[in-house]
């Protein structure tokens, strides 16, 4: 019976693939002669707003340039993302894009590409090993800076904060770090608890949660991405704690309406997606047309706060 | 078979309540703000969810099955919830209809595929894993659904006699799950089938119908966790959910069940989602670095398991 059960799985499983065999190798016919150039990405993700942005960015860039861009994402797995690039080199790509699911961890993948003579760029987060064309990204220490500042200003330079980061991911343990850095100019402030919301929602409110239990008297919270500022938002309102401080990351729509609404959100770190992506599709033109991009672009980032977010919507009606 | 099972769980239980009441007290003396009455509610409050999730875990572990799409559920449910809630009629309402619709239609598929057509749970549910994280994202198009009617957060916001009431949702529903488990036919024929499956079908149980239902019922559980979590978030949020599947599991075999199926209770299930909510809780108040955190749980999983199955050894030989 069992044996049996297994010989109709393997062999459901080599029909699936057998399946699966003949389509991919269509898909790598076809769209090889069509354009000019082909640009194989891999991005970190899809489910993320930071990320449709950057994509769309990229989508445009390549469109202004009359590149084809195969864009796939790693989905937060590495070996996943490994074995993209590596069909990237079989496909022999113009370039490769990586925005890497682990830093140091994609690093052979690169040396791979390097090795096949295909030039690697990454977006967002760098990459720890191989070589890399440029790299192009938010300065997200600088972002965290602003961040601390922000809360400086805004409690008189006195008080405890608190941080809910994400210290997997290395552009946010970037942003952490620029505001611990910063922090340490502020005698006053004192940080009092540093915990893991793992960059989203439901995370971010436990631990937000846990927070205000161990410290009812909290000033401010910064909190390394959108979700994980509205995480720590919905905590703050059911604990009544109205005299917290919440500084977000990202400013998308979502904490735009919470700032702009005067809710405990008081303030988000705002990268520009978009720029990142089009700047990247610019120094792969620059590569291709011969000239040598920066090793480091650097896309600014600013804070937001109600003030801005009504005078962007008043700019900007329909985002 | 059955008395001497039931003797050894609630010895099991009993342990496990004491090596929760040693971690609370280590906690006590170490995280500030741990002992009081406050942040016992908070504890609870931040399990509920995971404790109506183990509810329906329990009893797809005691059939020897794993449903490992709950927390997948949880964002679809959570989502296709808050929207229901969004078009403005009956919105508390509509969304825990909708929600625990949705969960009992991926159980339905779960359960068919392994009863019914024999494919092994871990890979039905493995699928259904990433298929409910994708229909979450495609249905809310990858962003979270908020900005919902007031009365959305009833079920995750409002306090009733000083309990939030995700917490009298769980109560509820443990003591749900505990009476069908004990008191019900149906129950017998789930612990029958843990036990020794082709025993209890020559016992003349429907086997197949029994299975089925077990994981129909754990998607509906996992509708009603969804929007427990949607309505205390605010929103529908499509990365909500993730590795809860493994939390959940975590609880259930720290509580005594076995892998194995036919061992294990919803008592146990308590005291296993209260010994793992205390941990992450006092851990957190006494902000120990994120890392050495995972470590520790990790851990202390290993060893409760550990511990359990060397006293039952003894026991059985003994």
């Amino acid at each position: 019976m069992r044996a049996h059960l297994a010989r109709r799985w393997s062999a459901a499983a080599a029909l699936l693939f057998l399946s699966l065999v003949p389509a991919a190798c269509k898909r790598g016919g076809s769209s090889a002669g069509t354009a000019s150039k082909t640009i194989g990405v891999s991005l970190l993700t899809r489910e993320d707003e930071f990320y449709r942005q950057l994509e769309a960015g990229l989508r445009q860039g390549a469109a202004a340039h009359g590149y084809a861009l195969v864009l796939n994402s790693g989905d937060r797995d590495l070996a996943k993302q490994q074995s993209q690039i590596d069909d990237f080199i079989v496909r022999h790509v113009d370039a490769i894009i990586v925005c890497p699911v682990d830093s140091k961890g994609i690093g052979p993948a690169i040396q791979r590409a390097n090795k096949a003579g295909i030039p690697v760029f990454t977006a967002d987060i760098a990459a720890d090993g191989g070589t890399v064309v440029a790299h192009v990204a938010s300065d997200n220490v600088a972002g965290g800076k602003l961040a601390a500042d922000y809360i400086a200003r805004a409690l008189g330079g006195k008080g405890d904060v608190g941080i809910i980061g994400e210290p997997d991911v290395q552009s946010t343990i970037d942003r952490e770090a620029g505001f611990k850095q910063a922090l340490a100019a502020y005698p006053g402030l004192h940080l009092v608890a540093d915990l893991n919301g793992s960059g989203t929602r439901d995370h971010a409110l436990k631990a937000a949660d846990d927070m205000l239990q161990a410290h009812p008297k909290l000033n401010a919270i910064f909190a390394i991405n959108d979700e994980s500022a509205l995480g720590a938002l919905s905590s703050a309102q059911s604990h009544h704690a109205d005299q917290l401080i919440i500084v977000g990351y990202d400013a998308g729509a979502e904490a735009q309406r919470a700032i702009a609404g005067g809710t405990q959100l008081k303030a988000d770190v705002a990268q520009q997606p978009k720029q990142i992506g089009e700047r990247t599709i610019d120094a792969i033109a620059d590569y291709l047309a011969g000239k040598a991009p920066a090793a480091r672009i650097a896309v600014p980032v600013r804070i937001v706060d109600a003030d801005s977010v009504k005078a962007m919507a008043a700019a900007a009606p329909q985002q | 078979m059955n008395v001497p099972r039931m003797t050894w769980q609630r010895v099991a239980d009993s342990m496990l309540a004491l090596a929760t009441v040693v971690e609370a007290t280590v906690f006590a003396f170490i995280a500030p703000g741990f002992f009081s009455l406050d942040n016992a509610v908070n504890v609870l409050l931040s399990v509920a969810v995971t404790g109506i999730l183990a509810v329906g875990m329990t009893a797809v572990i005691l059939t020897a099955g794993i449903d490992l799409s709950v927390g997948s559920v949880v964002a679809l449910t959570g989502v296709t919830g808050a929207m229901a809630a969004a078009h403005g009629f009956m919105p508390a309402t509509m969304a825990l209809l909708v929600a625990v619709l949705v969960g009992t239609a991926t159980g339905v598929v779960n359960g068919t595929l392994t009863a019914y057509l024999e494919v092994p749970a871990f890979i039905s549910t493995l699928a259904m894993l990433t298929i409910a994280r994708g229909l979450a994202f495609i249905v809310s198009g990858g962003r979270s659904i908020g900005d919902l009617p007031s009365s959305f957060g009833a079920l995750g916001r409002s306090v009733i006699a000083g309990i939030p009431a995700p917490v009298l949702v769980m109560a509820a529903v443990m003591l749900a799950g505990s009476f069908v488990l004990r008191r019900t036919v149906f129950g017998r024929h789930i612990y029958a089938i843990g036990g020794n499956t082709e025993a209890a079908w020559l016992a003349g149980v429907n086997t197949k119908r029994v299975i089925w239902w077990v994981y129909v019922l754990n998607g509906a559980l996992a509708g009603i966790g969804g929007l427990t979590l949607a309505s205390r978030l605010g929103a529908g949020v499509p990365n909500a959910g993730q590795q809860y599947e493994l939390d959940v599991i975590a609880a259930v075999v720290v509580g005594g069940a076995s892998l194995f199926g036919g061992r294990g209770t919803i008592a146990g299930t308590l005291w296993g989602t209260v010994f793992i909510g205390v941990l992450t809780n006092g851990l957190n108040l006494a902000n120990v670095d994120p890392y050495v955190q995972k470590i520790a749980l990790g851990v202390v999983i290993v060893l409760a398991v550990v511990g359990d199955e060397i006293s039952r050894r003894k026991r059985s030989a003994g």
